[in-house]
């Protein structure tokens, strides 16, 4: 599936294709706070299948409390998360945050991790495959 | 009945502390939050000038304008990008809407009220909340 978006100001935009049944929500705490809200919602996209169209991101490096890096990419003029990967070489994969997409009414959560630091109000989403941490 | 928060941008570059009345917690789908958040909605509590302070660092201003013409301040870390708060835009006291996923006490506070349910993400099961506006109240 095609999908694109752009941060709220419209300075960054990006393009890619997508598996819809790959749309997971991330529950841990670093995502709680990167979003300001209860959960992530990413899909995935390998490095062949995404492009930024304009704009260039501002980059921050989370340091998860296991030693794990990960790039953080979000607008520097709006504050829009656009997506993260991972940090050094290699092939990377890019996991997109889902609110930024034109799309988005379409992508339905195949799967939730890190469902032991939901936020109690939020339901249970039993449906989903679930991961108490990591998947 | 305040209770008193605080909280943090990710990298620890800014930091607060609120006193807040958690019947004034709110979740809001509008389009705007979505992007915003990159998310399926924000998390939000209010908290008057009064009862708002930041402790560390000076968090980058957006001004979104909505639809309606309305101004809205939208702060977030420029280091890390972690939205912090949004506010109302131009002179007169201020009502503060803190990110709650930012705050320490998070957990400690369910959604009272919803707004802009009409833009829902439609695989969000129901959210038992007291009150939901299809707009904003």
């Amino acid at each position: 599936m095609k999908i694109d978006g752009s941060c709220h100001c419209g300075a960054i935009r990006y393009e890619a294709e997508v598996e819809p049944d790959d749309v997971s929500i991330c529950h841990c705490a670093d995502c709680q706070a990167l979003t300001g809200s209860a959960f992530r919602v990413t899909v995935s996209a390998p490095e062949e299948k995404f492009r930024l169209t304009a704009g260039k991101p501002g980059l921050y490096v989370k340091t998860a409390e296991s030693g794990a890096r990960r790039v953080q990419a979000f607008c520097g003029e709006c504050g829009s998360p656009i997506y993260a990967t991972s940090a050094g070489e290699g092939p990377k994969t890019y996991g997109l945050r889902v609110g930024t997409m034109r799309q988005r009414q379409a992508l339905m959560p195949s799967r939730q991790i890190w469902r032991k630091s939901a936020l109690a109000w939020v339901p249970p989403m039993d449906h989903l495959q679930t991961f108490p941490d990591e998947d | 009945l305040a209770v008193k928060i605080d909280g943090s941008c990710h990298c620890g570059a800014i930091r607060y502390e609120a006193e807040v009345d958690p019947g004034k917690v709110s979740l809001c789908h509008c389009t705007d939050c979505q992007v915003l958040s990159g998310s399926a909605f924000r998390f939000a509590v209010r908290a008057t000038e009064a009862d708002f302070r930041i402790l560390a660092g000076t968090p980058k201003i957006y001004v979104k304008t909505a639809e309606s013409g309305a101004k809205r301040v939208q702060a977030f870390c420029p280091d890390c990008g972690t939205p912090l708060y949004a506010t109302s835009a131009g002179d007169g006291p201020k009502v503060f809407g803190i990110r709650l996923g930012t705050a320490r006490q998070r957990r400690e506070l369910a959604p009272k009220r919803q707004f802009w349910c009409r833009s829902a993400l439609e695989w969000l099961p129901l959210i038992p909340v007291a009150e939901s506006c299809e707009t904003q109240p």
